[in-house]
């Protein structure tokens, strides 16, 4: 009996490793700070990031014609110009939080694949 | 008025470590005045409590914004029926409402007859007392819910249109209920352990009490689902966020606990398991806050950071360690009385599944925490995307359908082979043929095989149904309407079991087809233009330019047909909300049996010169099910619930 439990076990053990390595390889993504992607420079160009700051008051451009949303993404002094494609997001405002998911490349742009917005389902006034 | 609920409050605290402490004592020297007393001082509470949530609700309505919650949650244009969505959308809030129900739920208890139960129920008061006096400190001496605001206002500062919803009016109480609930069951275990009773009797009361709470819990995160698909506009029901996930895992332990309890019901078996599953479940309960509180940082939503975490995360550490190191000691009074005797048994089955939502949970929380704890030990800040949970999570799901077929074909004990291969035969044998011709023909993929697996144990229930029903109809000349219901009622909780079944393989199918098979369209059209999604003809007819106090609505009108048969009109808004200086769609959704056409409005100008607009446009196939699912959940609970009104002796029940 206790031969089983413990094959069982050993068993049970590989099949949730298996499954832990194979969803962790495909879908880890790095957080940055928008000043720290640009100290990183090109070391940061064509790999998976995602970015979080705040929409830059006037930058946002939206050409909806070619379902394309131009804006910055800052944090503190520094300011990340964004391209993404698609449908411009609820809340889109300047001055909300957003997290850009997406690449960097060299041309200094970054261009977004996925575009969060935080969802205020805990509303918070901005407090000053 | 806000002094009284703000004194009931710190009166209740007090009320709560008298209870706790009088209670415990009572029970341990067997002073029934003593227990009387805590007895009344548990009801004491609830009466405050209500008294407390009164006078913020009052304070709510009549809009009173000297009150810090209430300028910053309400304004004078918000309805007088989203007061309560104002009052979750506050951390104080939401915990003054939760802590509300605890009270309520210990009255319940006080109130009950419990000859049957002597020194469990007290003991079981005094530990809801503890629980109680945590929650009642947390909204007098952390934060004071009825804080005055600093700053004079004559308007709040609003509550998000997104909570201006009926769904969210309901999904955080539903929550709040099951959390309660589980508080409960956590109770109860607690009070078994201490005071050493080995008998199962209370068992069936905990049933209960389990099923109650995990029913408005499932309820609770499915009307969550509904929410977001009906208001956010992204067209999507779960997006495996930490403040989603904190909803699902007590949800999944709660699940596997119910599993348990037919296993100590019927065998006397998986004491020592059930109680660890009981006590993770709790914990898992109070993790839920400790996220929404800012605990762990969550990428959607948006922050109620307030100073909880650190409490919330004390009492967590003191209930684990506590709970966990008191069953270690008593763990040897509950020593299984029977092991199974074969691995192909019904018990093999439950044991595996139960195992399997545990796994389940552990894939989860290590998706929620890993990031931080990398990033804990000097790792860069990282993130696990979707695709994480999903390849992790979504074949131990279907693992979980597949056994929840075979285990309707085991029966107690020991099943032969003979009997397992006899229904096998009629069950998988025919999923696999069909699996394999889906492959080969090309007609399905691998996710039509997923959803086939889903579909087992659908097949084993009916088949388990009607063979019932027919050895009714046989033996009672009972004819086959007559019958079923008959059989149904005969063993509510099995029956009743197998009817949430069928919702949770309705809500799987539904997830399959509408991650795997919808399609998607976004553009941004000029009226008399259209766009095609799916076999849908999406024509944008007109626009719509309408102000109300609160909001400019820009509604647009659009002709869907499909085949050159016009089948619908469908009017999606985006409306731009003063106070909140920000834009908000109001989606349109034409629901069918076989697919819904979802369709939000992302932007319009507002311009009348300009009626361009663009448009987002998505087929959801089998979406209704997930809700329809829903609704079997709710029954298949009710009915199970019911079961326990007259005991059944135990001999009927076996025999079936």
């Amino acid at each position: 009996m206790r031969k089983r439990y413990l094959i069982g076990g050993v068993i049970l053990i590989a099949a949730v490793g298996y499954l832990l390595y194979m969803a962790l390889g495909s879908s880890t993504v790095y957080y940055v700070t928008v000043s720290e992607l640009l100290d990183k420079g090109q070391d940061a160009y064509e790999t998976s990031i995602r970015v979080a700051g705040k929409i830059a008051d006037g930058s946002i451009e939206w050409n909806a014609e070619e379902l394309e949303l131009k804006f910055a993404v800052v944090e503190g002094n520094a300011s990340l110009p964004v391209i993404y494609e698609g449908a411009r997001p609820d809340g889109f405002k300047a001055g909300a939080d957003i997290v850009v998911e997406g690449k960097y490349h060299s041309d200094k742009i970054f261009r977004a694949s996925n575009i969060l917005m935080k969802c205020p389902s805990k509303y918070v006034p901005e407090e000053e | 008025m806000v002094d009284i609920g703000h004194i009931a409050l710190i009166i209740a605290f007090v009320a709560a470590v008298y209870s706790a402490v009088a209670s415990a004592v009572g029970a341990r020297s067997g002073s029934g005045a003593l227990i009387m007393s805590a007895r009344n001082g548990i009801l004491v509470i609830a009466a405050l409590y209500t008294l407390a949530l009164a006078a913020m609700m009052y304070a709510f309505v009549t809009k009173d914004f000297s009150l810090k919650i209430v300028a910053e949650h309400a304004s004078k244009d918000l309805p007088t029926i989203y007061a309560f969505s104002a009052l979750y959308a506050d951390k104080a809030g939401s915990v003054l409402f939760w802590g509300w129900l605890i009270s309520l739920f210990a009255a319940v208890l006080a109130l009950r007859k419990h000859s049957s139960y002597k020194q469990i129920t007290p003991c079981a008061l005094s530990i809801l007392g503890v629980i109680l006096a945590f929650f009642l400190a947390l909204v007098t001496l952390v934060v004071n819910v009825f804080d005055k605001n600093p700053v004079p206002t004559t308007d709040g500062f609003g509550l998000n249109p997104l909570l201006q919803n009926f769904g969210m009016l309901i999904h955080p109480p539903l929550l709040y209920v099951g959390f309660a609930g589980f508080a409960v069951v956590f109770a109860f275990v607690m009070a078994a352990l201490i005071t050493r009773s080995p008998d199962i009797e209370w068992t069936g009361g905990i049933r209960r009490w389990a099923l109650f709470a995990w029913c408005a819990l499932g309820l609770g995160n499915l009307v969550g689902m509904w929410w977001s698909y009906n208001e956010l506009g992204w067209g999507g029901y779960w997006a495996w966020d930490p403040v989603e996930n904190a909803g699902l895992m007590p949800w999944l332990l709660g699940t596997a606990f119910i599993h348990s309890t037919v296993m100590l019901r019927k065998r006397n078996y998986l004491h020592t398991w059930s109680f660890v599953l009981v006590i993770i479940t709790f914990v898992f309960v109070l993790l839920s806050p400790f996220i929404t509180h800012g605990g762990i940082e969550s990428p959607l939503h948006g922050f109620y950071a307030s100073n909880y975490p650190p409490y919330i995360l004390a009492a967590m550490l003191v209930t684990l360690v506590g709970s966990l190191g008191l069953l270690y000691i008593r763990h040897r009074g509950f020593e299984e009385k029977e092991k199974p005797l074969s691995f192909i048994s019904r018990e093999g089955a439950f044991l595996l599944t139960n195992i399997i939502f545990v796994v389940l949970v552990f894939l989860i929380i290590t998706g929620v925490v890993l990031p931080r704890i990398v990033e804990g030990v000097g790792g860069s800040k990282m993130a696990l995307d979707r695709d994480y949970f999903d390849w992790s999570c979504g074949p131990i799901m279907l693992a979980l359908f597949f056994f929840m077929g075979i285990c309707a074909t085991l029966g107690w004990r020991k099943s032969s082979w003979h009997s397992l291969r006899r229904n096998l035969l009629y069950t998988l044998v025919p999923a696999l043929i069909i699996a394999i011709a889906i492959l080969i023909s090309g007609i399905g993929n691998w996710y039509s095989v997923a959803a086939l697996i889903c579909g087992f144990p659908l097949i084993t229930i009916f088949l388990e149904w009607f063979r019932g029903t027919k050895s009714r109809h046989r033996a009672n000349r009972e004819n086959y309407v007559r019958a079923f219901f008959y059989l149904i009622w005969s063993n509510k909780p099995r029956y009743g079991g197998f009817i949430v079944h069928i919702g949770i393989i309705l809500i799987a199918l539904s997830i399959i087809g509408s991650s795997f098979y919808g399609a998607e369209s976004t553009a941004t059209l000029d009226i008399g233009e259209s766009m095609t999604v799916g076999d849908y003809e999406l024509a944008y007819d007109d626009l719509t330019l309408k102000e109300d106090s609160s909001k400019l609505k820009a509604i647009a009108s659009i002709s869907v047909s499909r085949g050159d048969k016009l089948i619908s009109t469908m009017h999606p808004e985006y409306n731009y909300w003063f106070t909140q200086m920000a834009t908000i769609a109001e989606v349109a959704v034409r629901t069918t049996p076989a697919e819904d056409l979802f369709v939000s409005m992302a932007w319009t100008s507002y311009d009348p010169e300009d009626e361009s607009a663009t448009f987002r446009a998505l087929v959801n196939p089998l979406l209704v099910w997930m809700w329809i699912g829903g609704g079997f959940i709710l029954l298949g609970g009710v009915i199970a619930f019911w079961s326990d009104r007259r005991r059944q002796p135990r001999s009927e029940v076996n025999s079936k």
